[in-house]
């Protein structure tokens, strides 16, 4: 290509597209009222009232520790049960294992789930069962399903059907070659995922506990209703804490497993 | 005794796979398939083992015992219980790559049983501890009794096919399938698996798929030749040049290379 075919006439048919997207975003702006005005007003009270969240109020640290710890066992409990709910979709969502007719519902019961945000499943449940820990505990849980299910039965299509063949030739029931093939190839990736979902639920159950579901989350979101900002700023650290150590946790148990 | 009775199987579209093949194999035989690729080597085997559907044919075999087994039967329908009952009495050399990688080697071997145990206890309990000595023993046999608890998946080719091997003895089967089981590997671990197979076969017959004429020649005591899925020679394993070159280079489309094989192989 010479420099003279070079021009910016090869854009062309990018234009109408461009010209679309910057009157979509112009009219959103507008519509969800962006102002420069109170963006630059919004800075300065944030920047005064972040003042007022400091020091963290150490003496706080204490009534913290309980509600981490409820943080802490939701999820513990959360995840293991999503995780073990997630085989049974997993199966019954691979290809190589499962009818068509099975594979397609729970492909569709999974696909629904994934899409509905935890703090979604969390309101419905505590209309049911009120407020407190146990209705994050099965928010948490029916959220860690989709996601794991979802993975488990991508690692499952993925086995070499070589592999199941051999195990059904020495004449295996096909629930043999689920416990003698599929399993032992796919279980240390749902070790894996399950420890990363439960990275992902340690922070989601900070939001589903301010909505309710009790332990951190609602004490910062009581803290900071009660104008008690620097006792905000110890829940915070905390949260961050907890989730630091869920993080290393969760590495160091994936690098051992995989 | 293994009896392949007018094996054929085509597809929907019309092409042929495996045009009426029909075979024996006798106690004491290893019996080569050779042919080129998509000759139909691997689809007999397959449909041996029942891992896949014919339109045509019988499959039937025994033991000392005399009683029969059947994995397609003449009327084509077969129950999944008959089937599981064909297939544990037929041990299925793999290529080496079909083994469960993530699982420790003596397991693998113990697979081979898995038939013959009762599914709850293999689900809930596993393996006795007289079933796992029994795997060792298949081990030694093939040399890789200090594999054992090595995981399957870091082992080498050769390793693999043995353990492979292994599976299939413990299996304690009537009859053994191999599937190009020497294709993978480099012509020393080639050799020294054709000398662990070579007396297998006098214990239980095997039928193998290949693609080293020089090794079948040597090793096995009979050779059946596949082009485009027909039976085009079958018999003893001393082939020419010339009747190699017809096997694998095409010449056997015409029928008179065919009779020219035959004669040849009844001479």
């Amino acid at each position: 290509m010479t420099w003279s075919e070079f021009s910016f006439e090869r854009y062309r048919r990018y234009l109408p597209a461009a010209a679309i997207f910057i009157v979509a975003v112009a009219a959103s702006a507008y519509l969800s009222e962006v102002s420069l005005t109170d963006l630059r007003r919004g800075i300065l009270k944030g920047l005064s009232l972040l003042t007022l969240f400091f020091p963290p109020d150490w003496s706080a640290c204490k009534d913290m520790l309980q509600p981490a710890l409820v943080t802490l066992v939701i999820c513990l409990v959360a995840t293991p049960i999503g995780a073990a709910f997630s085989i049974v979709f997993g199966l019954a969502a691979a290809r190589n294992i499962a009818p068509e007719w099975l594979r397609l519902t729970a492909r569709t019961v999974i696909a629904v789930e994934r899409g509905l945000p935890e703090i979604v499943i969390l309101l419905v449940l505590v209309a049911a069962f009120g407020l407190g820990p146990f209705a994050g505990v099965m928010a948490l849980a029916i959220g860690s399903i989709g996601m794991l299910g979802k993975l488990l039965a991508d690692a499952i299509e993925e086995i070499d059907p070589r592999v199941l063949d051999a195990v059904a030739a020495v004449g295996a029931t096909p629930w043999q070659v689920i416990r003698h093939a599929v399993l032992p190839e796919v279980l240390p990736a749902l070790v894996a995922n399950s420890i990363f979902r439960f990275e992902v639920n340690v922070r989601a159950s900070v939001l589903l506990g301010a909505v309710g579901a009790g332990g951190i989350g609602y004490e910062l979101d009581a803290a900071i209703n009660q104008l008690e900002y620097s006792r905000a700023t110890m829940a915070v650290l905390m949260i961050l804490l907890l989730v630091f150590l869920s993080e290393r946790a969760s590495d160091w148990v994936r690098s051992k497993v995989l | 005794m293994l009896e392949v009775k007018g094996l054929s199987k085509r597809l929907p579209t019309g092409k042929t796979i495996l045009n009426d093949i029909s075979f024996r194999v006798d106690k004491g035989e290893f019996v080569a398939l050779l042919g080129a690729s998509g000759a139909g080597k691997s689809m007999t085997m397959r449909a041996i083992a029942g891992l896949t559907s014919v339109t045509a044919g019988e499959v039937v075999f025994s033991g000392e015992s005399g009683k029969c087994y059947t994995t397609i039967t003449a009327s084509g329908k077969t129950s999944g219980k008959d089937l599981r009952r064909a297939r544990r009495n037929i041990g299925v050399i793999f290529q080496g790559s079909n083994l469960v990688k993530r699982l420790p080697v003596l397991d693998n071997v113990m697979i081979g049983r898995l038939g013959r145990i009762h599914p709850l206890r293999s689900w809930l309990y596993g393996f006795t501890d007289q079933e796992a000595s029994e795997a060792m023993a298949a081990l030694e046999r093939v040399g890789m009794a200090g594999f054992a608890s090595r995981r399957t998946g870091s082992l080498s080719g050769g390793e693999v096919q043995r353990v492979a091997i292994a599976r299939a003895i413990f299996q304690r089967p009537l009859l053994y399938l191999a599937d190009e089981p020497v294709s993978s590997l480099d012509p020393k671990n080639a050799e020294a698996i054709m000398q662990l197979m070579q007396p297998l076969a006098r214990e239980h017959p095997i039928l193998g798929a290949f693609h080293q004429p020089g090794m079948v020649m040597h090793y096995c005591t009979r050779v059946i030749a596949l082009h485009k899925g027909s039976i085009i020679y079958n018999g003893a394993p001393n082939l020419s040049a010339k009747q190699l070159d017809e096997i694998y280079c095409g010449q056997a489309d015409r029928p008179e290379a065919t009779q020219e094989l035959t004669a040849a192989a009844e001479s």
